[in-house]
């Protein structure tokens, strides 16, 4: 490597230290917001307090949120991550006709802006009779969050070998038998994985939830009322709080993952 | 948990169990006192604030219940919020007054008993006959407090002299940073004011919508942003606006106490009055707890608490109330002239014919209002 | 499928492959095609006195389109998305291109954990730091007022809106770009060196064609998410002036004008479809010839 290469080497490498410090800094920043004492934060900062985090601990409209959040997140996990493993399976397994349509319904709801989303969840949810309910939250949440799951099975099926399920069949073993005992262990890693991700996209979804919810807060939705109402620290320490249990949950899964299946980590 | 805890092995707990015990318990407290009775839910509507502890925490307390609030901003945000809501969803409706009449066309509340509330005790006399309450003899929303809309102002940008006139925010020096809080209804109605319409300023002809469009566009140029009521919070604390269109003391009272150089006047072409009254949503089973939740804030109490709210303050409109004010915190009863005699008493300025009370547009419709607002946001 | 199966199996199959669809044909029929069909119905509703009524009428449709307001929002939504996508996505490309080439497996595995973090942050939060962080008496300018520069309105200003822009898609453009530069045969790249390219002539012959679909793609979530963000465009850019996404929320918070609402929101879809259907047509395009 020549000096000329290892200059443009080092300068991209500050580089990228530039991204990931504009990436970072509003998270940082509210980290060190929540424990400053003003409630408008300005610089120079005002003095340290762990007001905030008193304020939502003794909070019982919080802790209702937490509560609600939590169970709208792992219901969404769970019937996501079921309907993108069938539809990954699907996509791997079989040809045949509209299968474009087939995927289309399953890729689409991402490149719908999730106000729109929202509006049109609402006015339908308000049509059929099922608005305002932690369901309604939940229904919604996973047709979002079936892409990801998809795509994290389909990849890891990508790496199957197609032979693998052609032989259970051949030992005699049936299609269920062969799913049962040979797609799903392969694809376990990437089903936790899919878990994982379904349920913290869930877990930090404003728009939709604020649209359907009703009554029914979940934290995001907090959040959202605070900064749209009477700003407050409390959103910060909410914040960082949530990111610390999220943060937690992911190196729990990553932790997992990697001695679980020690043959291939994460992407890429 | 006492049983388990006296069964422990060692007479003196050790410290790991204590701190065991009492981290459960801290982190179980919010579920335990929620489970431990049958707690009433009362789903409410309001603006931001009316359902956090400061406000009716003690009444929780007191009559254990749960109060569940939604938030709205604007009362055309409200109504939509209670179209798009099952029958029956909301059992209390903290309602602007201007909108009250049409909560009750649209059969949206339930009427009130006069008798139940102290109507005998009120401040002004208008406050009992307050327009669009009553329907004939009929009750339907009960007056809760009310607060003035003129110029807010950061005073390190426009002098107090200057701000005695909506004029001050077309200064060349705070291009730019000029807010408007976006919600039409006050600003068109400042400009309206400012057009010098005085009590006509929602009763414009044509030529005089025509006039007040004008004039509203002209003052785009100065503009820096429309925000919600967060946004207006921190824009102005934080010195981005100088000034900011169709608030009042409501945004500035509580920015003032943080320690921000902010304050808001009357100015010369007067002011505008917001009215804030409690409604009993159509169709709830609660109605005897909503009503004694109203009653309690209209004790002298409540009104305090209304006064001294933490999301926004509002003025009492009962003598008790502000009697009391006077005496448990008679610094904010100063800062905001809710004391007799005071030249900035809000009700003297009312009685002087300064101040309008807020309502929606005569002569065009709401949405005519609207789509203005719109059109002038993107011009 | 396997040539090898009897026709019994093959019978046995076809229930066994049907049952795969079921769930996700279900559940997006009713709560995905169901909501956005409804939406376009919608559009054709009328208001009375804050009731919506069910019709068929195009008087929202001439409403909005018949009024400069919605395409001047049009417009500018249109070209807040674009300029995000061309910012962020050069932004993003150096980054990328030093976590594929010039960094350990290691470190771009971190690298990409790192950048998956902020998804599980509030976005609004993130948000409402930049809203502090900005402002004129924010720590930005305090800096830059060491050096005598500004202070400058970073807020209520395009500026702001890119920022939070950025705040939303960066990671993800970061990650995507990443990724698909890494998946390039390291000896397609010594080839261009050996043949003499240097280091732009190597990316813009070698890199970024054999990449393309997935820069490609990067740009187009980096635009869908752009296009149709509210929150950025509100409080960082102060809604001045609104943006599409900022116009539905108005128009339904106002007079119960959901029809109008959906006019919107149904050109805000065919927009986006069209965009992303010719950019997938773009990113794949020749890919049969390689």
């Amino acid at each position: 490597m020549s000096g000329r290469d290892a200059l443009t080497t080092w300068v991209l490498r500050f580089y990228v230290v530039l991204v990931f410090g504009f990436i970072f800094m509003p998270i940082v920043a509210s980290v060190i917001f929540s424990f400053n004492s003003q409630r408008f934060p300005t610089v120079p900062l005002g003095s340290f307090t762990t007001e905030w985090y008193t304020a939502i601990l003794n909070d019982p409209d919080i802790w209702e949120a937490a509560r609600t959040s939590i169970l709208v997140s792992l219901s969404t996990s769970v019937l996501a991550t079921f309907i993108g493993f069938c539809t990954a399976y699907t996509d791997y397994r079989f040809k045949f006709r509209y299968k474009y349509g087939f995927l289309a319904l399953a890729l689409l709801p991402p490149t719908i802006p999730l106000i729109i989303m929202a509006l049109a969840m609402l006015a339908w949810f308000a049509k059929i009779g099922i608005s305002g309910q932690v369901w309604s939250i939940i229904a919604a949440h996973t047709v979002l969050t079936i892409p990801f799951a998809m795509a994290i099975i389909r990849l890891r099926l990508n790496e199957m070998d197609e032979s693998l399920e052609a032989a259970a069949w051949n030992l005699g073993a049936s299609e269920w038998r062969a799913v049962k005992e040979v797609i799903i262990p392969f694809a376990k890693p990437a089903i936790i994985s899919s878990m994982c991700l379904t349920a913290a996209v869930s877990f930090d979804e404003f728009a939709v939830a604020w649209f359907v919810s009703g009554l029914n807060k979940t934290i995001p939705v907090v959040i959202l009322e605070i900064v749209t109402g009477n700003i407050d620290p409390q959103v910060n320490a909410i914040g960082s709080f949530v990111f610390l249990v999220s943060m937690t949950l992911v190196v729990l899964a990553q932790i997992l993952f990697m001695t679980k299946g020690k043959r291939r980590t994460v992407t890429p | 948990m006492s049983k388990k805890e006296n069964r422990g092995r060692s007479q003196q707990p050790s410290r790991r169990q204590v701190l065991k015990y009492s981290a459960a318990a801290a982190l179980a407290t919010p579920f335990i006192s929620r489970a431990w009775a049958n707690t009433v839910e009362i789903n409410m509507l309001a603006w931001y604030g009316h359902g956090e502890p400061d406000m009716v925490g003690a009444f929780e307390e007191a009559n254990n219940v749960k109060f569940k609030p939604k938030y709205y901003a604007g009362g055309d945000n409200m109504l939509g919020l209670i179209a798009q809501s099952p029958p029956g969803t909301y059992d209390i409706i903290l309602s602007d007054g201007e909108f009250v009449q049409q909560l009750n066309a649209a059969g949206y509340i339930e009427p009130l008993d006069a008798g139940d509330y102290p109507f005998d005790d009120m401040l002004y006399e208008d406050f009992t006959k307050f327009p669009g309450h009553w329907d004939g003899d009929t009750l339907y929303s009960m007056m809760l407090r009310f607060g003035h809309l003129g110029v807010s102002y950061n005073k390190n940008a426009i002098s107090e002299e200057e701000a005695m006139s909506y004029s001050c925010f077309w200064k060349p020096e705070i291009k730019g940073k000029v807010g408007h809080f976006d919600w039409h209804l006050p600003s068109l109605g400042m400009m309206s004011l400012y057009n010098g319409n005085g009590a006509g300023l929602w009763d414009l002809d044509d030529a005089k919508w025509e006039k007040v469009q004008e004039t509203t566009l002209s003052l785009r140029p100065q503009v820096g942003g429309f925000f919600d009521y967060g946004g207006t919070f921190n824009s102005l604390k934080n010195g981005e606006m100088q000034a900011m269109v169709g608030i009042g003391d409501w945004i500035t009272g509580v920015l003032e106490k943080d320690g921000a150089p902010v304050a808001s006047v009357v100015p010369k072409e007067g002011g505008i009055q917001w009215t804030e009254s409690y409604c009993i949503g159509k169709g709830t089973e609660k109605a005897d707890i909503v009503k004694k939740f109203i009653q309690y804030m209209l004790s002298p109490e409540g009104q305090v608490k209304s006064a001294q709210m933490a999301a926004y303050p509002g003025f009492c409109i009962t003598k008790g109330g502000r009697a009391l004010l006077n005496e448990v915190d008679p610094k904010e009863a100063k800062r905001t002239g809710q004391v007799d005699g005071m030249a900035n008493d809000p009700i003297t300025l009312i009685k002087e014919g300064r101040i309008h009370y807020r309502d929606i547009p005569v002569q065009q419709s709401l949405e005519d209002w609207n789509d203005f607002w719109s059109e002038y946001k993107n011009a | 499928m396997g040539t090898k199966e009897t026709e019994k199996k093959k019978r046995g199959f076809e229930t066994f492959a049907v049952v795969w669809r079921v769930p996700l044909i279900a559940w997006q029929t009713v709560f995905f095609l169901g909501p956005l069909l409804f939406m376009v119905a919608m559009s054709f509703f009328v208001v009375k006195n804050y009731r919506m009524r069910e019709a068929f009428e195009f008087v929202s449709w001439a409403k909005m389109l018949g009024r400069h307001t919605f395409w001047d929002a049009y417009g500018y939504t249109l070209l807040l998305a674009v300029c995000s996508t061309v910012i962020v996505s050069l932004i993003a490309f150096p980054a990328a291109y030093a976590l594929a080439f010039k960094t350990s497996a290691t470190v771009r595995r971190w690298a990409i954990f790192l950048l998956v973090v902020p998804f599980f942050t509030s976005y609004l939060v993130r948000i409402f730091s930049w809203y502090v962080v900005l402002a004129e008496s924010g720590p930005v300018n305090s800096v830059l007022g060491f050096f005598g520069l500004g202070p400058f309105t970073m807020l209520n200003t395009m500026f702001g809106t890119m920022v939070g822009y950025a705040t939303l898609t960066l990671p993800l453009v970061v990650i995507l770009q990443t990724v698909s530069l890494a998946n390039i045969d390291n000896r397609f790249i010594e080839a261009a060196h050996n043949l003499g390219c240097g280091a732009f002539r190597t990316i813009h012959a070698v890199i970024v064609p054999m990449a393309k679909t997935g820069l490609v793609i990067a740009a187009l979530f980096c635009f869908i998410l752009s296009f149709g963000d509210f929150v950025s465009p509100y409080y960082l850019g102060g809604s001045k002036p609104p943006t599409l996404a900022i116009l539905i929320i108005d128009t339904t918070k106002s007079g119960q004008q959901w029809p109008r609402a959906a006019v919107v929101a149904v050109m805000m879809m065919l927009t986006l479809f069209t965009v992303a259907f010719s950019s997938i047509w773009y990113a794949y395009r020749k890919r049969g010839s390689r």
